[in-house]
């Protein structure tokens, strides 16, 4: 324990007689008092506050991931979330067959030895076609969400910050983005496109999504901005960029992962809705979409055609709300 | 004189009309020195610090009028980049609430670290060694160990030690503490304030300390500036303020101080309520409320009339170093 240098314990040092005794006639002279024993209350180590040996140095993450380890909601769906990711990394691991090799006559069969999930329509093995589609329901929803989020966290934390014309101007856009219904704008504009690839998918998700994350970023900044550190920080010479970089996006970005991971699970059934109605992605590229509307006209014959990639995307879907939701809980357990 | 505030002028324009904030605010302060700025809420003291800082918020603040001369030089002319190498290096600020004003999420060895890093350019490695010294500085316990700690595992003195710390990390000339210790308990107040008055005698700062507690003042304070509806009422020595006051509001302010001998008594307190900035009284602001209160008080605006101990009337501007007040019968005050 460090001792206090004796002068500290003079609070009267210094002064004039006569400072001192004008100080008496308000609160200096009982302050003075208080000051010796206040001081070693204060030097017990750690703190008053007990953070004792167990207790390491906590921080906003930590304290989430602390309380995320002991909630099986994060569990459970990050369990078929990392399954997910690693059967869309190799999806070899677990299948044999490749899912455009199709054979017409066992078109519609059930399940058999070998082919645990049956055929589609078209006489292809139904679990095969399954466990790829889910390569590109992550490949899309991943790669959508980390371009509405980037984007979106950007324009809406610049207009956040700095306010003014450019924050009106991205404020009326996005409300004209909201305006614009999803299917009715996906119909529309992917149906002029012939690419074969994710990209137009994407690239639209990415077009109507960033004002939801951008709406939420530019709300988010604008609160941490009041905070008294920023301003302290200003005062103590911070830029700008340090300004928003260090002091306020580490405390604004809670909000914009839960939603981020939330709509992650959205574009997912955004995309399978896109490619049922046709204008999503075109074949060969295997999604569930695809599969769920070329298994519909035989529901009657072959629904195990229908019903297996259905459950896989509710499933994906689900499991992407689940870790929302959970982390949500754990970055702001106000919320809950 | 270090800094040099001349009759500054700060409006907020709102929805609801122009706040007039401070209005020909005029006080100095030397290095050494020190310069108590007191006044009720809403009486401009903080506006004018945040002016001096260069953090007030434009819009809605603005600067009407005035100079804020530092070591000569007008502040109010410099270029927002010349401005932020001000702050922090030569001037800094402490603020009210030490657990807002700290970055929930950031260690405090890196808050204190990002000094250097900022205005000094070290590398992060450099800068923690300084950020132990600082904490040693300041007296904090266990330094080597606690700088890794967050700051809402601290006391709220030890926080306000953290803050006292990152404003003198480079060893500005000048120092505003915007009620320092406001926040804390009464047995911590006293020893926050003399480890900033012992910190501002070794590195011969200015110190300008904004405050409503005058107990506080007594104490560290060798002239004060009453503030009184963006104005400054009464400027003095402070043994001869606490003597004999020049100004009614001054002495309204020493009669509210509780005393020992008045127990049982009931609590003096100026009657009414601080003016609304939109509307502030004519002639004297103070005339509403005050009890020498006279008919030229509502029509003529007090100018700052020099205070001497012979009878003798002379109107100054600002001359530092002289005892002023702004009211007509301040010689009956004095008296009185």
């Amino acid at each position: 324990m460090p001792e206090p240098t004796p002068e500290h314990h003079l609070p009267g040092a210094g002064r004039t007689p006569e400072e001192g005794a004008i100080a008496d006639t308000g609160m200096g002279g009982a302050m003075d008092l208080a000051t010796a024993e206040g001081e070693t209350l204060e030097k017990t180590p750690g703190g008053p506050q007990g953070t004792g040996p167990s207790e390491k140095a906590r921080s906003l993450w930590s304290d989430a991931w602390r309380d995320l380890r002991r909630n099986p909601v994060f569990i459970i769906s990050g369990l078929v979330i990392l399954f997910l990711v690693f059967i869309s990394l190799w999806p070899g691991s677990i299948t044999w067959l490749s899912p455009l090799k199709c054979d017409l006559a066992k078109a519609q069969e059930g399940s058999q030895p070998g082919h645990p999930f049956g055929f589609d329509g078209q006489g292809c093995d139904v679990y095969t076609r399954v466990v790829y589609g889910a390569r590109t329901s992550v490949t899309v929803g991943v790669l959508a969400t980390l371009g509405v989020a980037l984007l979106g966290s950007v324009l809406g934390g610049l207009a956040g910050f700095f306010g003014g014309a450019g924050d009106s101007i991205l404020s009326r856009i996005t409300d004209i983005f909201f305006a614009i219904p999803v299917v009715l704008g996906g119909l529309v504009l992917l149906s002029v496109v012939t690419s074969n690839t994710v990209w137009p998918v994407i690239g639209f998700m990415v077009l109507l999504g960033w004002p939801q994350i951008s709406r939420i970023a530019r709300g988010s900044v604008i609160t941490v901005k009041q905070n008294d550190f920023v301003q302290a920080a200003r005062a103590l010479g911070a830029s700008h960029s340090r300004l928003l970089l260090r002091h306020i996006a580490p405390n604004a970005v809670a909000p914009v992962i839960v939603v981020a991971t939330i709509a992650l699970g959205t574009f997912i059934s955004l995309e399978a809705t896109l490619s049922y109605l046709g204008v999503g992605l075109k074949p060969p590229t295997v999604s569930w979409g695809i599969d769920i509307s070329a298994a519909s006209p035989y529901i009657r014959n072959a629904p195990h055609a229908l019903l297996w990639p259905s459950g896989a995307l509710a499933l994906t879907v689900l499991a992407f709300i689940m870790l929302g939701d959970a982390v949500r809980d754990a970055l702001d357990p106000k919320l809950r | 004189m270090l800094l040099e505030v001349r009759d500054l002028h700060v409006e907020f324009r709102t929805r609801d009309g122009i706040a007039r904030a401070v209005n020909g605010v005029s006080y100095g302060v030397d290095a050494g020195e020190t310069l108590a700025v007191l006044g009720e809420s809403g009486s401009g003291k903080s506006v004018t610090a945040q002016a001096i800082m260069g953090i007030l918020d434009m819009p809605p603040g603005r600067i009407t009028g005035g100079e804020i001369l530092f070591r000569g030089q007008d502040l109010l002319r410099f270029k927002e980049e010349e401005r932020r190498k001000v702050r922090g290096a030569e001037m800094a600020m402490i603020f009210q609430d030490a657990l807002s004003s700290l970055n929930p999420v950031l260690s405090v060895g890196d808050q204190l670290g990002e000094m250097f890093v900022v205005h000094r350019g070290m590398s992060r490695k450099d800068a923690r060694t300084k950020a132990v010294e600082l904490m040693d500085r300041v007296r904090i316990p266990g330094a080597r160990e606690r700088v890794k700690d967050y700051p809402h595992q601290f006391s709220g003195g030890m926080r306000q030690r953290i803050m006292i710390a990152m404003a003198m990390a480079l060893e500005p000339a000048l120092i505003i503490a915007d009620e320092p210790t406001t926040a804390l308990d009464v047995t911590v107040q006293a020893q926050v304030m003399d480890l900033l008055a012992e910190l501002q005698r070794e590195f011969h700062m200015g110190l300008i300390l904004i405050t409503h507690d005058l107990g506080v003042v007594a104490d560290v304070a060798d002239r004060i500036a009453v503030m009184y509806a963006g104005r400054i009422v009464e400027s003095a020595p402070v043994h001869d303020i606490y003597k004999a006051p020049a100004h009614p509001y001054t002495r309204g302010l020493l009669d509210s101080i509780p005393r020992l001998d008045q127990k049982g008594q009931e609590l003096y307190a100026i009657k009414g309520l601080p003016p609304n900035l939109m509307h502030i009284p004519p002639g004297c602001a103070f005339n509403p409320r005050c009890p020498m209160a006279q008919d030229m008080c509502r029509t003529d605006v007090p100018p700052l009339y020099a205070v001497t101990g012979t009878d003798a009337v002379t109107e100054v501007d600002e001359s530092p170093g002289n005892r002023t007040s702004a009211c007509h019968f301040w010689r009956e005050c004095l008296h009185g």
